[in-house]
Formats: structure tokens, sequence, C-alpha cells
């Protein structure tokens, strides 16, 4: 487990992908697996790079090696712990091709035990909404680069309220986007950056 | 005589030998032809595959080398811009610099209350006026993304109001083809008719294409309207190092590079000979916080690279300087103003944009406006050199006044000391006991004064009446069109 956690610590992908078939053929729970090391390890990355000591590129590669962990895992998970975790539906707003903050942001969710839907780019409203309402997923996470696209924000908020949702959360972000809008907007939160938006959305599925 | 010497000496860069340059273009080469680019719009990709392109799965099209050669060929290497009254205003070529401001920038510091606020239309009436007042200031870009006009329409106000306050070239960006037409019909209307536009173009259409290796329909479809309609198009790529491009910069330069040049050939396609303007920007993108540098040294050395390799296709040159990553206009902000400035100068870039911008290239701030004028004339200062001559070495008044005199008497002072050396308008010359008595005003404090000053006295030439009608009539069309 010492070598799972240190291996994403790393980025080293396939020492992981290793380490997790040797611990699942000792018979350790998917669960326990997911819990002792791959969640810890990435909760440690998420603060180094809150802190400034690591960088995206690491950040992309401790992912990487967390993702062929956790492509063993999978299969391997009872039904109550896959639909404790929470889902996300995530993309860009509509008429915008600006991704870098959003996959940042889907690579720290799935860092963080989420499972999240990653639409893309260029998302209308009704393909974010139908999207989570048939997936079952909890949290819709928006993100815009331009002014001109992030105004199809308010209208994915507009869709829920229209559509009687109330259990369905949304959380914005983005260089144009800022505290004021969102509450403008009527969306349940705002994240000013990868980690940030990770901790709203975290707090968004408990509460 | 004086023979095999000039006599006046003037700073010299150049970043890249010639067989450097030759491999950055083979490099950009082969991308095209080895890799393509994707060409979202149907009338380009037709276009390059009608004349040698060939096309692949999922709309790349892989460019062959000639077609690259010939658009590089048949691009002017010359381009006279005008102002709004049809007087050469720049001529984009060689190493002659010209300086502007740019577009898009939500945020403005409000000049009284310093509050970090959105900006509204009446900031970019501001702005222009503060650029048209400006000798170093040669062109005009909305400087603002007005949160007070709805989107969708705030590139056809903004152009509007730049061109009833100011004559200077407008350098602009535009949403879709759509937008487009209406400038072009506003333009057409200022010039007297749409031959009279193509004739005397005063305006500079920017677009870009989508790093890495991608034309967007839009991008597309306006490279094309500009090229039938001879309006000079600025067509090229904003490129992040290590996101949208290779971490390493030879690799993330020949991407770029790589980018505009197939902006280049859709553009020279449609219409051979038609006004184009070309460059790249390929910056760091911090990997702590994501965002893009408008700063860095390694933005500094893509620019001058790819001023070599323009400078030896002979194209005209696109640049950015006198900006700034800060988020107000501090120790940093002014560090790097004087950087871009100088590294821009020094690569002879024609069109060099973006000065005053501030916060990475969302924040206005007008007096940096004024800032940037004065830092773009110490440098154009020093770009001028001096001259070594009999004159300048003043042997006959070295030898009058002799060991132990001075100067400050002579009639050679008198005849030389003003084209000889630059005083400020704004940087501190002053000894401190009357800096002090004067009330300890920092070049921030100056700045801001003549800000205010100029927002409430200067008065630029304004459009002619039935013109401003007709204009008013235009921006009305589109304004209810968009509200219905």
């Amino acid at each position: 487990m010492r070598g799972i956690y240190d291996g994403i610590l790393e980025g080293k992908v396939d020492e992981v992908a290793a380490d997790v078939q040797k611990a699942l053929n000792s018979e350790i729970a998917a669960d326990d697996i997911l819990n002792q090391a791959l969640i810890p390890a990435m909760d440690l990355v998420g603060e180094r790079f809150g802190e400034g000591e690591i960088f995206i590129p690491q950040v992309l590669w401790s992912a990487k090696a967390m993702q062929a962990g956790m492509v063993l895992l999978k299969p391997r998970f009872t039904s109550t712990s896959g639909a404790a975790r929470g889902k996300v539906v995530i993309g860009t707003a509509k008429g915008d091709i600006h991704d870098i903050g959003k996959n940042l942001v889907a690579i720290m969710l799935e860092g963080a035990g989420l499972q999240v839907i990653d639409l893309g780019v260029d998302v209308s409203p009704e393909r974010f909404v139908d999207v989570a309402v048939e997936q079952g997923a909890e949290v819709i996470a928006i993100s815009a680069l331009l002014t001109t696209t992030m105004q199809s924000m308010g209208e994915v908020v507009s869709l829920i309220r229209k559509r009687d949702l109330p259990s369905l959360k949304v959380i914005i972000g983005g260089a144009p986007v800022d505290m004021t809008f969102c509450r403008k907007i009527g969306a349940d939160a705002y994240g000013m950056d990868a980690m940030d938006g990770m901790k709203k959305v975290r707090e968004l599925l408990k509460g | 005589m004086e023979t095999g010497s000039h006599n006046h000496c003037t700073p010299r860069f150049r970043l890249l030998d010639e067989s450097q340059i030759l491999r950055i273009h083979h490099s950009a080469l082969r991308i095209l032809e080895e890799v393509g680019v994707k060409i979202n719009h149907r009338g380009g990709l037709e276009l390059l595959a009608a004349h040698g392109g060939r096309v692949k799965e999922g709309g790349i099209v892989r460019i062959p080398s000639f077609l690259v050669e010939e658009a590089i060929q048949s691009a002017p290497s010359n381009l006279i811009i005008y102002n709004r009254k049809k007087e050469p205003a720049m001529e984009l070529g060689g190493r002659r610099i010209y300086f502007g401001t740019g577009t898009d920038l939500p945020k403005t510091i409000d000049l009284e209350t310093r509050e970090i606020r959105d900006t509204t239309a009446d900031d970019v009436i501001l702005s222009t006026r503060i650029s048209d007042a400006m000798p170093h200031i040669d062109f005009i870009g909305s400087y603002g993304l007005p949160k007070d006009i709805p989107p969708g329409l705030h590139y056809i106000r903004c152009f509007q109001l730049e061109a009833e306050n100011s004559i200077k070239p407008i350098f602009f960006t535009a949403g879709s083809e759509e937008d487009l037409r209406i400038i072009h019909d506003m333009a057409a209307v200022i010039a007297g008719s749409g031959e009279e536009l193509f004739d005397h173009p005063f305006l500079i259409h920017y677009a870009e294409p989508t790093s890495p290796l991608t034309h967007s329909e839009e991008a597309v479809s306006k490279l094309i309207y500009c090229s039938e309609k001879g309006i000079p198009v600025n067509y090229t790529p904003a490129l992040l190092a290590g996101s949208t491009g290779p971490v390493t910069l030879a690799g993330a330069l020949s991407v770029a590079v790589a980018e505009a040049l197939s902006g280049l050939v859709i553009h020279q396609l449609t219409r051979k000979g038609a006004p184009v303007i070309t460059g790249v920007a390929a910056t760091s993108m911090d990997m702590l916080h994501a965002t893009a540098s408008y700063t860095a040294a390694e933005f500094r050395l893509t620019h001058s690279a790819y001023a070599d390799l323009f400078h030896h296709y002979g194209l005209p040159i696109w640049g950015t300087a006198g900006c700034s990553d800060a988020q107000v206009p501090d120790l940093q902000a002014g560090a790097e103003y004087a950087f871009t400035l100088l590294n821009a100068a020094l690569d002879g870039a024609n069109l060099i944009h973006d000065c005053g911008y501030m916060g990475q290239g969302f924040i206005a701030a007008p007096e940096m406006i004024i800032f940037a004028n004065e830092l773009i004339a110490m440098v154009k200062r020093y770009m001028k050199g001096f001259e070594i001559d009999e004159d300048h070495l003043a042997m006959d008044v070295i030898k009058a006044v002799g060991p132990g005199g001075h100067f400050l008497g002579e009639r050679h002072t008198l005849d030389f000391f003003m084209k000889e050396h630059w005083r400020p308008g704004f940087l501190n010359r002053e000894a401190l006991p009357k800096w002090v008595k004067k009330g300890k005003k920092t070049v921030n404090d100056k700045i801001i004064e003549k800000a205010l000053d100029l927002s409430k006295t200067h008065e630029p030439e304004g459009l002619p009446k039935g013109v401003k009608a007709e204009l008013s009539e235009i921006w009305e069309t589109a304004n209810k069109k968009t509200r219905r």
C-alpha cells in the first residue's frame, strides 16, 4: 500500500498498476486500496499543488498513475461503494473550447475518488442537464474562458429550475467568472482554481 | 571625405542566424506536410484541396511546401495603413516600428477610485481619446470588453466608438463574420464607399487560429472575408508552451509558425496579394497557476525568433509589448513595460500591440497608455542611436573649450541639445528638494493626473455629422436585430 501511495506521488504509472494488481491478488479489498492509498495520495498531491510545491505536469502524471490503479479497481468495487463517491458532469460552456482548466478540475475530482463524466468542450445547457439526469450526477461543473460564453452558465441554472431538479447543483469557474457572477445567475458554487473547485464540489456533495 | 563608414550608429539585434532561421522554417514546413492542420471550415478545406493540399480524415489537411512558399511570395511585404481621413498613417514592413493598444479587456482600474471593476463603453471612449492624444500610439484597439453592451454587439459598438473618437487606424476584433460585415459597412460609410475603403484601409482585423494546429470555422470565415474585401487582417496564433504547444521553445515556435503560415496560405489562395500581417505569440503557461504570461523572457525569445524569421520572409510583422502580468501599475509593471518595449523595438516588429495592457491581458488602466507612450519615446530615442561625424565629434568645440572649461554656453550646445537628448514627460529628472516641494509626485501620480486631464479636455477630431448619423443607423439596426 505504501508502494502504491508513493508511486502515485511520484507519478510512476507502471509501478502503481503493478502494485495495485499485487494488492488485489493478495485479497486486499478494492475499497481499501482506494481509500487508504489512492485517495490519500491524491489528497497530498492536491495539497502540495495548492502550496506551490509541485506543478501541473507533475499533478497530471500523479493522476495518470492513479488512473492506472483505478482501472484495475473499478471492476472490483461493490455497488454501495460506487454510489457513495459522488458523480460530477463537467464540461466547458457552450461556444467555449478552452479546456485546460476544465481538464485540471476533472483530474482533481477523479483524484478525490469522484466519478467524473467529462463532456468535453462547447457543451450546450441541454446536454449538461440531460446527461446529469441520465447518469444520476449530483453536480454539474462548467468552465469558461470567454466572457461571451459564460452567459450560457446562467441558462444551465434556469434549465435546472425549469425541470424542477432542486438536488442538482451547479459549480462554475474560469477566468472571467467570479463570485458576483455566480450569485447573479444563482449557481451554487464558484471555484477560483482547480484546487478550490475540487474542494467546493466535495462540499456540495456532502451538503 | 570619410569613406567606408556609416556615420550613424544604431542598435542592432538579432537572435537567429541564417541556418537557425532555415531550421525553424523547415520545421514548420514539416509540420504542415507531415502533421497537417485541422480546418473546420468547408470552404477553406476545399480551397486547400483544390490547390494541392492533401485532405485526410477528420478535416485535417497536409499542406505541401510550395503552397507556403507561394503565399509568402504573393503576400505584400509592405502595407500602407491609412487613418480615417485617408492619410497614410503606418507603413508596415521592413524594420519600421509602430505601437498601439490591444482589445477586449474585461476589467478596468477606475482612474479615480482605483477600483478594479468591469469595463464599460465609457472606458472604451476614454482610452480611445487618450490614445488619440498620445504621439507614440499609432493605432487604436478597443482596450476594453464593455460589460454594459450586450454580448455579441460589443465588437460593433466598440468599432463605432473608436471611429468617433479618433482618426487613427483601428485594430479590431469581431465575433462572427456577421460582425465583420457590419463593421465593414461602417468603415465603408466612413471612407465614402467600399472601393474607397479598399484603396485606403484604416482598419486591421485581428483573428486567430486555435493552437495546436486548428483553424476554427469562425476564424477561417473571417480570414476569407477579409481577404476578399481587402481588409488588412492580422492572423496570428497565441500558443502556450507546454499546454497548447510543445513546452520547448523551438517546438512551440515551429507549431505557431506552422499555424500562421497555414492561415497565410488560405488567405492568399483566396485572393493573391491581399493585405495581411503575420506573426505569433508563443509564451509560457505558468505551470502552477495555469495562466499565460504576457512578459516572460521565453515570450521575448520566441518573439525575437519569429521576427527574424518573418523579416527573412519579407512579411509585415505583428508584435506584442508594453504590457504587464501585474494586476496594478507597480514596479513589476514598470519593469515589464520597459523590457518588452525595448525587445520589440530591437526585433523590428511592425505592428506592436497590447501597449497599456495589465493583468495578463485582463485589466485596462487608462493611465498606462500614457506610461507606455513615455517608454516608447525613450525606446525610440535609444533606437535612433547617434551620429559620428565632424559635427558630432565636435573637435572644434572641444578645442575651443579646452581643459577645465565648460560647454553650457557654447553655440554647439545650443544648436544640438534638443535634437541629441530626449527629455521625459513623466519620468522623474528633478532633484530631491524641488521634488519634495512640488508635492512628492510619483510617476503614477503624474500619469493619472494627465489621464484625468485628457478625459476632460481632449477633443478628438469627430466624424462628419452625416457619417456619424449613418453609423448610428447601422448600430441601431444591429442592436434591434439582436434584441429581438
